[in-house]
């Protein structure tokens, strides 16, 4: 799922991404720009899965234990927080 | 919609109730709400908690967020070195936290919308460095580092963020301030006269006015330091 969302923002369906593919840092795929609409796009999806998506935790940005550290930290934050709530 | 702390009273009510009287819609935000000419939350801007609910109450109702206007302040005068720390941490907590909270949870409903303008405020105080307010000038300080980092973060989002930094206004923050040391901070302003809530409200109606997009990252004081 968020590799679909970050397709769409990249603009290219068909761009080959990991899930140890950076967020944050040197080699991050996206630009700052480019991750705050991401999280803009997390929090729709969440909404209408019907939970709210935090994006502000305190180990957010953490390259080394931060959910923007891959998309696959992304992605396994997001479902974290959906169960979480569930 | 033109969101704006601190509107029961000060320059967020005469803010307030100068753009809604221009057509703007308003949702004020303050701790105690009252009837108002425009619509009036309640929120205490130093709750991170609160601050967040009612983003997302806004959020959810739909109506693009195009303006942010962070009026809420709380003031103290003080030695530093005899400042009680309720009173360090109330004013940090209300005046820097309670900025930030709010252009936090605000801002991605700017970006939404396609852009706007935040306006921060400060004080003269800050330039100043005015005796006897250092824990208030600190605050206040904050704001205004925040608001110049923040205006890069959010350039890219066409969102400007400035700061109006006032002299002596005639609200109820000066409360407790005396003539004499109201003259001698005007008196320290480069255009030296007290000016009024109603100049305020004219730089507002600038800043959030489309032709002024181009300026961000700006501390505006008010009769000039």
């Amino acid at each position: 799922m968020v590799i679909n969302e970050i397709r769409m923002i990249l603009g290219d369906p068909s761009v080959t991404l990991t899930g140890e593919a950076a967020l944050i840092g040197d080699n991050r795929i996206i630009d700052s720009t480019g991750l705050v609409e991401l999280c803009l796009r997390l929090e729709d999806k969440a909404i209408s899965m019907g939970f709210e998506f935090d994006w502000t935790s305190e180990t957010a940005m953490s390259k080394s234990r931060g959910m923007f550290r891959t998309i696959g930290a992304l992605q396994d934050e997001f479902m974290r927080q959906k169960s979480s709530r569930e | 919609m033109i969101v704006v702390t601190g509107a029961s009273r000060g320059l967020g009510r005469s803010i307030s109730e100068r753009l809604a009287s221009k057509g703007y819609e308003i949702c004020g935000v303050a701790r105690t709400v009252f009837p108002a000419s425009f619509e009036l939350a309640s929120v205490d801007v130093a709750s991170e908690a609160q601050v967040r609910e009612f983003a997302r109450a806004i959020r959810d109702r739909g109506i693009p967020v195009t303006c942010l206007i962070n009026a809420a302040g709380v003031a103290a005068m003080n030695l530093a070195l005899m400042a009680p720390p309720a009173t360090v941490r109330s004013l940090v907590a209300t005046n820097l936290f309670g900025t930030m909270f709010m252009c936090q949870s605000i801002a991605p409903l700017m970006i939404r919308a396609g852009g706007g303008s935040i306006i921060n405020f400060s004080t003269i105080a800050v330039s100043l460095a005015l005796a006897g307010e250092s824990a208030y000038v600190a605050s206040k300080a904050g704001v205004e580092a925040y608001s110049r980092t923040l205006a890069r973060e959010l350039a890219r989002h066409s969102i400007s963020v400035n700061c109006i930094a006032p002299g002596p206004i005639d609200t109820e923050l000066l409360r407790g301030v005396s003539a004499e040391q109201r003259s001698s901070v005007v008196g320290q302003q480069i255009i030296q006269r007290q000016f009024e809530a109603q100049d305020v409200c004219d730089v507002v109606e600038l800043m959030i006015d489309p032709r002024s997009r181009s300026l961000t990252g700006h501390v505006l004081h008010i009769g000039g330091v």
